[in-house]
């Protein structure tokens, strides 16, 4: 052994220290750096199944606007959905003050909501916002009375709020809330309710998704109605009723008032359509919902009869003689989609402006329009919304765009922040964050991560279910001799090709496939392993059965569309119809028998009717490995 | 520590190029097809290698703080510098618990959590107070010990 001098312990010590050192910290951002990328796999994850919801839909809409457009007037799936494309048939005011009158809606000495006297004032909502965090509903008479002052005053307001930042300290502006009352409360919570002190901006999106959009709108309406000048709301892409139809507002508000539910989301259609659409702060800082585009023109948006546009659906039609139309079909069209890119559109990185397939309506827009734009209006930022961001906000565009976002855990608990933006009159945004429900704040970065992944883990399970046919068809092109087995290459480049989601396949295998062997998989047990339960009910027919699967939404938008009395219930031959128009859409065989056997299987009250959310319910795919 | 030679570079195979090609893709906040200079070092900890901020730079060729920041670099010039780092050691179990004895004054198996907050903070590639807390939560005792097996077991458990 060699002698050791004292100074050569100390230094060999030291190094060792030093060594030591690196390598735990070096093992630490290893570790960081993993559960990055699992987050943002479980991002990809939840991304592009929602953008997949979304393609859906507006493949829905295109087709009926292709029903519209090409069928006769005595063809039945036009019937079918023909009255969602007709104008309001009630055009006078007073007729409307008719339908929406509340004063014959009588409020029991058995009802222990909350009271709301008007004129509204400051106590009152203040107090209505106590009633909702206590889970307290409002009464249908007072719900109606709250909605037609609010649409009252709406039809006052221009398309663009502007608002004079010098005056008061701060000027908030929130985010998408979609039916999160409890970001909302913690909004309030931290920042206080709004009041001339303390204007707010709420740009859109209020509803869907979450299970307290009701609450929400009625609390923003009541500070509207208190506070005109000081309470600014943005309509977002959300607050149009066919988007409700399948993303769950109609579902909300039908389950809480079932007897005057209709004339509430009827209600409701108009304010959706009478919100203004933008606001601007000291003729500096544009604030819209979705973005812009290279068109986007302030001007003709001010002038724009906003009202006219109540649903992204499909652009209106003047009725007039024949050479005319085509002259006001294309201003028409024109305003239609100055409407419809602010309320739709997304930033992209690069320069540019092209159409936004992924959600169908609006654009892509780069950082040259966004100065290009500001530049032409005079403005310094643009304040959107739209998207989701796992902080709550996000900056592009050199800085120039901000994306604020208010719904916390909005794909699942621990998914992301929620962010306010708070502006002095020196109009530099200052943010704010936050994330609703104590439980997952106490949860580490690993277990935060661990959740949301099971969850998105979940949601993908169930989209290859969905699609297992199709993946069994597909799967089987490589496997000629018919083995059962596939390599991972294989599978995940099929898989790609079935879903397309654009998700990290082979990144994602582990969590997907329990075991490989020499690179090879056993892809028919694959499938079986899923464990996702099967309806209960005795159905023979698989293809009828997959289809439902896979058109779950679909499903659910056209029976609200169909059942016009919102009663929740619709007739054997409304089912049968139902399931012609989905056919005809996505072009499947399914045999008239299937249908009926199907209708009869499903009426569970026995009665002739099938019940929607029953009919939904039995068929909502659950993932049993969530209760291991 | 005992010095590793490194090891012959070995080749990837095909279906691990891939995978390492999708995980690349995840971290591509622009839509070009590539990462930045500053994102490499992480991409690389995401694919399993675990080197020093050091040894990085090195490989990207020393670039100047401008260049870290706004540089940017697709999947077959990162391939390469992938397997540079692959071929270096990446410590095992027994480094890790080797590293940490050398603070074990009572050779008992445990060692101060406080000196190991002040060491990782002061000395080698310092971490943030915030990482640090990260990284400890839940690991030391009552009397601020960390049993260090345990902590190794736990920390190379992702």
């Amino acid at each position: 052994m060699q002698k050791e001098f004292p100074v050569f312990s100390v230094l060999n010590s030291a190094l060792n220290t030093i060594s030591a050192a690196l390598l735990i910290q070096r093992w630490y951002r290893q570790h960081v750096a993993r559960l990055e990328m699992r987050r943002r796999c479980t991002w990809n994850i939840f991304q592009s199944i929602e953008y997949a919801g979304e393609q859906d839909q507006i493949k829905l809409y295109n087709y009926f606007g292709f029903l519209m457009d090409h069928f006769t007037p005595a063809s039945s799936e036009r019937n079918l959905i023909s009255h969602i494309f007709r104008k309001n048939e009630i055009c006078l005011d007073t007729e409307w003050e008719r339908y929406f009158c509340y004063k014959s809606i009588e409020v029991t000495k058995s009802y222990t909501g909350p009271h709301l006297m008007f004129p509204v004032t400051f106590c009152g909502v203040s107090k209505l916002v106590e009633a909702f965090k206590h889970k307290e509903q409002l009464h249908a008479r007072y719900v109606l009375q709250l909605l037609g002052e609010t649409w009252r005053l709406l039809r006052t307001f221009p398309n663009i709020s502007h608002v004079i930042a010098c005056h008061t300290k701060a000027i908030t502006i929130c985010g998408d809330l979609h039916g999160h009352l409890e970001d909302l409360l913690l909004i309030f919570y931290k920042n206080g309710l709004p009041s001339s002190d303390k204007p707010y901006v709420f740009n859109g999106d209020f509803v869907d998704r979450g299970k307290n959009s009701l609450e929400i709108l009625l609390t923003l309406f009541g500070f509207l109605l208190v506070y005109p000048n000081d309470v600014h709301l943005n309509r977002g892409n959300h607050e149009d009723h066919i988007v409700n139809l399948r993303y769950g507002f109609t579902k909300e508000v039908l389950g809480k008032y079932r007897v005057h539910g209709k004339k509430i989301l009827k209600l409701l259609q108009m304010i959706f359509s009478w919100l203004p659409l933008a606001t601007v702060i000291d003729n500096k800082v544009l604030i819209v919902h979705g973005g812009i585009s290279d068109t986007t023109d302030l001007d003709k948006i001010a002038r724009v009869d906003r009202q006219k546009y109540a649903s992204a659906l499909r652009p209106p039609k003047m009725k007039s003689d024949s050479y005319l139309e085509s002259k006001t079909t294309e201003t028409d069209l024109d305003e239609w989609k100055q409407v419809m890119d602010v309320l739709w559109s997304d930033p992209m990185p690069q320069n540019g402006c092209i159409p936004n397939e992924v959600r169908g309506r609006g654009c892509y827009w780069g950082p040259d329009v966004t100065e290009e734009v500001l530049r032409r209006n005079n403005l310094q930022l643009l304040i959107r919304s739209h998207e989701c961001k796992q902080d709550g906000y996000e900056f592009c565009h050199n800085r120039r765009v901000i994306t604020i976002f208010s719904a916390s855990n909005y794909y699942e608990v621990g998914s992301n922040r929620g962010a306010f933006i708070r502006m002095g009159p020196d109009l530099v945004p200052h943010i704010i964050q936050y994330q609703a429900s104590t439980t997952c704040r106490e949860l580490t970065l690993r277990q935060s991560v661990g959740w949301t992944e099971r969850s998105a883990l979940q949601a993908l399970r169930e989209q290859l279910f969905v699609h297992r046919s199709d993946l069994i068809s597909a799967f089987q092109e490589f496997d000629p001799n018919n083995k059962g087995m596939i390599s991972v290459t294989h599978w995940a480049s099929t898989t790609e090709r079935v879903l397309n989601l654009g998700l990290p396949w082979r990144v994602l295998r582990p969590q997907l496939v329990s075991s490989t062997q020499h690179g090879m998989m056993d892809y028919q047990r694959w499938i079986k392993e899923l464990s996702i339960t099967e309806p209960k009910l005795e159905i023979s027919d698989n293809s009828i059965l997959d289809t439902m699967y896979k058109n779950h939404s679909n499903l659910e938008t056209i029976f609200r569309i169909i059942d016009t009395d919102h009663s929740g219930l619709i007739s054997f031959k409304e089912f049968h119809q139902t399931w012609e128009l989905l056919r005809s859409h996505l072009k499947t065989e399914i045999s008239a028998k299937a249908i009926a056997d199907l209708a009869q299987s499903i009426d569970f009250n026995k009665d002739g009717s099938i019940d929607i959310n029953e009919f939904l319910e039995a068929f909502r795919l659950v993932d049993i490995s969530a209760h291991n | 520590m005992a010095e590793e030679a490194a090891a012959p570079a070995a080749e990837f195979a095909p279906a691990e190029i891939e995978e390492f090609k999708e995980s690349f893709g995840l971290f591509d906040r622009v839509g070009d097809s590539q990462v930045g200079y500053n994102q490499v070092a992480d991409i690389m900890r995401a694919l399993g290698m675990n080197p020093t901020n050091k040894a990085v730079v090195a490989i990207l060729g020393n670039p100047s703080a401008d260049d870290m920041a706004n540089k940017r670099v697709n999947f077959e010039a990162f391939l390469p510098m992938l397997k540079q780092v692959d071929a270096m050691p990446k410590g095992t179990y027994d480094d890790y618990v080797e590293g940490l004895r050398v603070f074990d004054k009572e050779g008992n198996g445990t060692v101060m959590g406080a000196e190991l907050r002040i060491v990782l903070s002061t000395l080698g590639e310092k971490m943030s107070e915030v990482e640090i807390d990260s990284l400890m939560t839940g690991q030391e005792d009552e009397n601020g010990s960390v049993h260090y097996e345990a902590f190794v077991k736990h920390i190379m458990s992702v």
